[in-house]
């Protein structure tokens, strides 16, 4: 009886917890499909930190990670009515924005300005959250070399797998472990030539 | 790797991006039709329509009944499959040729010409040569652009079907030096 009572107040909680904000996202996006500039902008400060986010560790640029934040959210309100909720709209949003740097990694073709600025901001305190060891790592990841430095951050920060950053990249599983390991072994030489154990 | 799950996902911009995407979402979307562009295409489609209405009258003019007017084919010559632009020209070539092989024709329906018709005929070139220039026009500033040369065969094409049948006005055609 306790336990059922405990289990109740748990579930309750689980309810009231994820719920409002699970139901808030779906209602802005039902709005936002309605043309509704505001609905969109409340999903816009639900995201953007995270599209943010992905998009400064994809560029390693904050110039191009802030134009290519605001692509994605642009395609994404054009985009909006072939949004069925097939997946999670971050993940959806998400592949909006790997598509977007993307983009702008073909069109500008200035890899070798990019990195150089890359490595300059990289040790901004400001650019990431990072702190410490966190930051070390952060900049390693940024000197990786691009194929492998996207990989890295969808598979090993944001958590996707390989078949989804495959999909997302437009590469083969297979490329993807193999940029994955790559991205390993040099992480683990710049670390070790740091001074950190690999 | 597990180090690399303490990275932070979500990291604030240093400023608020929002008003740009707002002005992006917000700005009406261009047209891809231009009014001059529109004007042309319908240019075009209206002496397409006209210039059919125009040929059925001659033709009842002479004679024909109404199934000779829709059995009758359009010369083997005068099939545009594909043209040429920019720097090889060979549009106004083959327009040339055409309206060459158009010469020999006409002479024999010149007799059929109702004088309504004939004034019918003037006024549908006129519109047809206008489109033409103007989607000429566009074509300089846009060499590449597939439906202006599209665009630019269709009203060629469309005033050779109409010179095909009025022959009178062929002679006119086959002086100009603008094309």
């Amino acid at each position: 009886m306790l336990l059922a009572a405990r289990f109740s107040d748990y579930s309750s909680r689980m309810v009231t917890l994820e719920r409002p904000a699970f139901t808030e996202e779906a209602d802005c996006i039902a709005k936002a499909q309605q043309s509704d500039a505001k609905a969109f902008e409340r999903l816009y400060r639900m995201h953007v930190d995270r599209v943010y986010g992905l998009c400064l560790r994809m560029t390693g640029n904050v110039s191009e990670a802030e134009d290519s934040t605001q692509e994605a959210f642009i395609q994404a309100w054009n985009k909006l009515h072939l949004f069925r909720g097939d997946s999670a709209f971050s993940t959806w949003l998400h592949r909006i924005a790997v598509n977007a740097v993307l983009g702008r990694i073909r069109k500008s073709k200035r890899e070798q300005d990019r990195i150089q600025v890359a490595v300059e901001q990289s040790s901004a305190p400001l650019a990431t959250a990072d702190t410490g060891d966190m930051r070390d790592l952060s900049e390693a990841v940024d000197r990786l070399p691009e194929g492998a430095r996207h990989v890295f951050v969808l598979h090993a920060v944001y958590g996707y797998s390989h078949e989804e950053t495959a999909d997302m990249l437009d590469i083969a599983a297979g490329t993807s472990k193999a940029q994955l390991h790559r991205a390993r072994r040099l992480l683990a030489q710049q670390l070790t030539e740091q001074g950190f154990e690999a | 790797m597990r180090a690399a799950r303490g990275l932070a996902t979500g990291i604030s911009p240093a400023r608020d991006l929002w008003p740009g995407i707002e002005q992006a979402i917000s700005a009406p979307r261009k047209s891809r039709w231009s009014p001059m562009l529109a004007q042309a295409a319908a240019a075009v489609l209206l002496v397409g329509a006209s210039s059919l209405v125009t040929y059925v009258a001659v033709k009842y003019d002479a004679g024909d009944t109404p199934a000779q007017v829709m059995t009758a084919a359009a010369p083997q010559g005068l099939i545009f499959d594909r043209a040429a632009f920019g720097g090889e020209d060979t549009l106004a070539a083959v327009y040339g040729r055409a309206g060459g092989n158009i010469g020999s024709m006409l002479d024999r329906e010149l007799a059929s010409l109702s004088p309504e018709a004939r004034e019918d005929v003037e006024r549908n070139l006129a519109v047809i040569r206008r489109a033409i220039e103007e989607i000429a026009t566009a074509l300089e500033k846009e060499p590449d652009n597939v439906f202006l040369q599209e665009l630019l065969v269709e009203a060629y094409s469309n005033e050779l079907a109409l010179m095909n049948r009025i022959g009178s006005m062929a002679q006119r055609v086959m002086a100009r030096r603008d094309i």
